[in-house]
């Protein structure tokens, strides 16, 4: 009965909103049901946002304005939502008819007045006790199509929740969770017509990797596409032994589309074992790659693998960012793609020819690449025994999972880039199907990068923390060459992404907890907010009652920003 | 759900009875505490060296590469809220902390119980250790040294190095030896020195308190904490990693092996 008063009391303000904003001149934002045609045109409602990268290009731009280079300065906290956990939280909320739905962790849904922040309901998925994603009990968001939420869980569910209540409208297991070490799927889903599109997590254990897709309605699985190539399959072989059986190759982030060439991209994990290739000699398909599918079938387009054979955890996880711009003088539709390994990537995005690369943090293991993009790799930058510390990026990569922006005002990529020095070590691992039941997994990423010595004493590495050895930059890179036009630095390597405005402004936030705008243009700062609690999410940009907001996950919270 | 349950305490009891080492980490199963030894199986110098590795590769990212902690507890003090037997010990790092950030450490059992024994030895190091030199005169020359103007012990002291009441329980004669002449080898993030020159042309040294993109906190070398805005800053320096001197060519072997078994006597409360 709250939620009909609350759901009439909203209308109310919608219609009065709209008033508002049709004398003002400015759309409205759409309501009723997320049909996918809105979602199609996601970018022409900018009130909303309506999937993870707000555009199926992944631009994560808002073209509202309302909050520019002349107002931000009277930007403040307008409400906050208190998480009350402990686990990091990198949900990207999504806005949708004045209503923001977010993931908490581990696996519940709030539903927001976006214009308040007060709570609607709230839907609790129980996990079982112990569940095994790598990094955290974290989940990264929602799709959303009609009136019907999307989220993955750590247990290997995918659910779907009635928008309006929260209640339950069904539940399907994509696959033992317990399996091989532990699958899990902390990342947002992605709706593709009348599909969901899903992907899984679990490279730093002996997994064998997928993407599916799901029928919205009713949750039935419509198809899979394995990442690792099974016999029979074509390229299969890349792997030496039996070691594809275990390669791990997950898909744990999202993913874009393009309707124009009815293409879905989605980025790949590391091979496993991660920093051991003693049993896994071979290119290792289709780890550290981007895979071109036909959304309809599953089928594989095109692929192209960043890191041929990986030894430092560099899964290719990254968002697809897919525009066009000018390459030669010749303009290009094509996939921008800034890879954890350090290296800027652009790919025509029809085909999944290289066309340039170039690094845009320092990088140590690749002096080049040749015409089809392999890199030329430099010797001596492999995981040892004892531990390398000579290997840039770190283990964490030059970006990681968190959103990059395009800005079409300053036609600039946006990059929170990590500059992070960190040790590779090589572990033993016994081989996974012919040494000892009990297998051990090759170790987390971040751990198993950290300082190696068995003495108690002589650590060589101070740990996380010290800012001399490590530091982050929001870095403007000219998508068509790769050439980075300006860089704002940032005391330590972060783990929040950004997100470009109409306003000529670029939103972030750091691991200290600042949240700040730069000016897109210059990457000058413009305006800080100290939340003091580590930024571990991407913005979003939304209207709510016609006045453009910004929101952000920040600790526990989501804070919410407007100018008056 | 009487069938739930035997599932769940069938199944691991099987397990282990069958294979023995299983960790339910990677099984999905609880642990179950009478499955588990009361003392630890895997104890010989040589497990504990293993478990010294094992703690880099899982554990060092949040409780400190010497188990002096940062997003993770302090391990040095050789108090753990989940219970410091060995058995306790093996369920928290086989299982983790409910609610808390400390996750299952997923290796199998045996490297579980090497992992028990190298924490033990983080918490207890100095107790294992007998100091060759004389304790009462190392006291004299922990004042002649000039220590008590950082270190604390007891309500005596400051506090811009590591509080020393009970060290002789928490560190080896070896780390100790090192900290004193070779400060520098190691550094707990929340003691690392910098030199705040502001705009104004004034210089404040000390130790890092905290740090963001705008401001800096600092304890000055006076002890007093201190907050700068870095619009106020023309320079954060941080040229050394350690305000501590090294006391290499301060004291003679014999002061300085003093000094140390001073150090080792400092057990805290007992």
């Amino acid at each position: 009965m709250r939620i009909q008063k609350r759901s009439i009391c909203l209308g109310t303000v919608a219609l009065a909103a709209a008033l508002v904003w049709t004398l003002k001149g400015q759309a409205p934002p759409t309501q009723g049901p997320v049909t996918y045609e809105r979602l199609l045109k996601a970018a022409d409602e900018p009130g909303n946002w309506l999937m993870y990268s707000h555009t199926y290009n992944s631009w994560r731009y808002s073209n509202l304005n309302q909050i520019n280079e002349q107002t931000v300065k009277n930007l403040h906290v307008k409400w906050l939502f208190q998480g009350r956990h402990i686990e990091k939280f990198e949900t990207t909320p999504l806005v949708a008819n004045g209503i923001m739905y977010l993931t908490r962790p581990e696996n519940a849904i709030y539903a927001l007045d976006a214009t308040t922040g007060r709570q609607l309901w709230n839907y609790e998925y129980r996990n079982p006790p112990r569940t095994f994603n790598c990094c955290g009990k974290v989940n990264r968001g929602l799709a959303i199509l009609g009136n019907t939420l999307f989220m993955n869980t750590l247990d290997m569910h995918v659910v779907a929740v009635d928008a309006r209540s929260g209640h339950e409208l069904w539940k399907t297991e994509m696959g033992d969770y317990t399996a091989a070490g532990g699958y899990a799927a902390p990342g947002a889903p992605l709706v593709v017509k009348d599909k969901l599109i899903v992907g899984m997590a679990g490279g730093e254990h002996g997994v064998n990797g997928f993407l599916d897709a799901y029928d919205t309605k009713t949750g039935q699985r419509l198809w899979r596409f394995n990442t690792i190539p099974q016999p029979g399959e074509a390229n299969f072989g890349t792997w030496a032994g039996d070691s594809w059986k275990t390669g791990g190759v997950t898909t744990w982030n999202n993913g874009s589309y393009d309707p124009e060439t009815n293409t879905l991209f989605w980025g790949t994990s590391n091979p496993w074992p991660d920093y051991n290739d003693d049993f896994r000699l071979g290119d290792n398909l289709y780890s550290c790659s981007v895979l071109a599918l036909d959304p309809d079938t599953g089928k594989l387009k095109w692929f192209f693998q960043f890191t041929p054979h990986d030894l430092h955890d560099w899964d290719s996880t990254q968002i697809p960012i897919l525009l066009d711009t000018e390459f030669r003088g010749e303009m290009k539709k094509t996939l921008a793609w800034a890879n954890r390994n350090g290296f800027y990537y652009l790919l025509d995005r029809t085909n999944g020819k290289f066309l340039t690369a170039k690094a845009f943090v320092k990088q140590t293991w690749a002096k080049g690449f040749d015409d089809n993009g392999r890199p030329e790799v430099i010797p001596g930058n492999e995981p040892t025994p004892e531990g390398n510390d000579h290997t840039w990026p770190g283990v964490d990569g030059g970006a990681n999972w968190m959103s990059h922006s395009y800005s079409p005002l300053t036609k600039l990529l946006y990059v929170f880039a990590r500059e992070e020095h960190r040790r590779f070590s090589k572990n033993a691992v016994p081989h996974p199907t012919t040494d000892q039941p009990d297998r051990p997994p090759a170790g987390g990423g971040l751990a198993n990068a950290g300082a190696y010595d068995p003495a108690l004493g002589g650590a060589k590495t101070q740990g996380i923390g010290a800012p001399e050895e490590s530091w982050g930059a929001v870095t403007a890179i000219d998508p068509g060459t790769g050439t980075i036009k300006w860089q704002h630095k940032v005391l330590t390597p972060p783990w929040g992404g950004v997100m470009a405005t109409g306003g000529n402004l670029v939103f972030g936030g750091t691991l200290e907890g600042m949240i700040f705008a730069l000016n897109s243009t210059t990457g000058e700062r413009l305006w800080t907010f100290s939340s003091n609690g580590p930024v571990f999410a991407s913005p979003i940009s939304y209207l709510a009652n016609g006045k453009q907001m910004v929101s952000i996950a920040a600790g526990d919270l989501i804070v919410t920003f407007g100018l008056d | 759900m009487w069938l739930r349950v035997s599932f769940f305490v069938l199944v691991p009891t099987i397990l282990l009875t069958a294979q023995g080492v299983q960790n339910p980490a990677l099984t999905g199963e609880a642990v179950r505490g009478k499955n588990i030894a009361q003392t630890n199986p895997f104890n010989t110098e040589a497990d504990v060296q293993q478990g010294g590795g094992l703690f880099q590769l899982h554990c060092s990212y949040c409780h400190g590469g010497h188990g002096e902690g940062g997003r993770g507890a302090d391990l040095t003090a050789g108090e753990y809220e989940m219970g410091g037997s060995d058995r306790e010990l093996f369920t928290t790092i086989r299982s983790g902390i409910p609610g808390t950030e400390m996750p299952a450490v997923r290796v199998g059992d045996d490297d579980v119980w090497r992992l028990v024994g190298f924490v033990k030895r983080i918490g207890s190091q100095g107790l294992k250790e007998k100091a060759p030199g004389n304790a009462e005169a190392g006291k004299v020359n922990y004042a002649k040294g000039g220590c008590v103007a950082c270190h604390r012990i007891g309500n005596e002291g400051s506090d811009l190095g590591p509080d020393l009441t009970d060290i002789g329980r928490r560190r080896g004669l070896a780390f100790l030896e090192e900290s004193i002449v070779k400060p520098e080898a190691f550094v707990p993030n929340k003691y690392r020195a910098v030199q705040v020159v502001t705009t104004s042309g004034s210089t404040v040294s000390g130790i890092r308190l905290n740090e963001d993109d705008l401001s800096v906190q600092v304890r000055d070398v006076s002890g007093n904490p201190r907050s700068f805005l870095k619009e106020n800053i023309k320079e954060v320096r941080r040229d050394k990693p350690t305000v501590m001197p090294s006391y290499e060519t301060t004291f003679s072997k014999k002061e300085l092996d003093d000094l140390v078994a001073y150090l080792n006597s400092l057990k805290g409360a007992q």
